[in-house]
């Protein structure tokens, strides 16, 4: 895949990790395993270009005796999802396009 | 390796990183260690399912920009002890004219390259001129009426031609080569700086 669209795919998958509750590094990384693999560096980065843009929150909290960072949405992450929609509608119509002219009989 | 090995072999191969993104990370890698152990596996296990130390260092490299890691060592360097300083500065005269020869031989060597790299360019689109050139002659041999002179410039065309194609997939090759080795040069000079103090 295209290295641009897999790191906007990245981002926004990660955000829909956190949507409904909050979540630390791990459980995303499982989460999203079904549907895409992710390395745990691929993810620290993510994690901190998504905050750096304040669309999730950090908090640090204990869990069995240590810490463990748990990674909260925010008002713009959610945004960012919705965007996100809207632009796929966009290319899907663009692919309909790009199909249809690869078909000989329309 | 346990987490702890893996951590500080982490943390010894980072040094070059700004103190608090460093402590950062291997936050991160420690709860992601512990989170697979807590979720069934060894510690080793757990280790190894995140990966290579070289893997995460080279991955690490390419993200994080070179100022960063320059600005990192200058300020390391703060803890000079004097007669280190009275040996920089009195080993001026020396070291100043070395650096900047270094310097200017690595920088000429790569300009070198590129120079090749151009020159071979040039070839390449002379010799598609010659193959124009070739073909218009041919045609105009061929109205003055000499059959002859007009194949060979033909013939001569062809050649030119060929070769000129031929020439263009090597340069595109040796230019491709080229752009990889500048990447490896920059990780490179990366790695310098975010290596193990010595």
């Amino acid at each position: 895949m295209d290295i641009q669209l897999k790191r906007g795919l990245l981002d926004v998958s990660v955000l829909a990790a956190i949507k409904d509750e909050d979540s630390y590094g791990y459980k995303i990384i499982k989460d999203m395993k079904p549907y895409m693999e992710m390395s745990e560096s691929t993810l620290y980065t993510i994690l901190k270009r998504l905050e750096a843009s304040k669309m999730l929150t950090v908090r640090t909290a204990e869990h069995e005796g240590r810490l463990r960072k748990y990674y909260h949405i925010t008002e713009l992450g959610l945004r960012r999802i919705e965007e996100f929609r809207d632009d796929w509608m966009e290319i899907m119509a663009v692919y309909r396009f790009i199909t249809k002219e690869d078909s000989p009989n329309e | 390796m346990n987490k702890e090995q893996f951590l500080n072999e982490l943390r010894s191969r980072l040094n070059g990183l700004p103190r608090a993104e460093l402590e950062e990370r291997l936050f991160f890698y420690g709860e992601m260690i512990d989170d697979r152990v807590e979720d069934g596996l060894t510690e080793e296990e757990a280790v190894a399912g995140i990966g290579t130390v070289d893997e995460i260092v080279d991955q690490i490299l390419e993200e994080v920009p070179l100022s960063a890691l320059v600005k990192e060592k200058v300020r390391q360097r703060r803890g000079l002890k004097i007669w280190e300083i009275i040996l920089i500065v009195l080993g001026f005269p020396v070291w100043l004219p070395l650096l900047i020869s270094a310097f200017a031989i690595a920088l000429s060597l790569y300009v070198v390259l590129w120079s090749i790299m151009i020159s071979i360019w040039a070839v390449d689109l002379s010799l598609a001129a010659c193959a124009v050139g070739g073909v218009l002659s041919a045609v105009w041999y061929l109205v003055k009426g000499n059959p002859a002179a007009a194949g060979f410039a033909f013939g001569a065309a062809v050649i030119c031609a060929g070769l000129a194609v031929l020439l263009f997939y090597g340069c595109v090759e040796l230019t491709k080569a080229l752009i990889r080795l500048t990447k490896k040069m920059v990780l490179g000079v990366k790695a310098m700086f975010i290596g193990k103090e010595t």
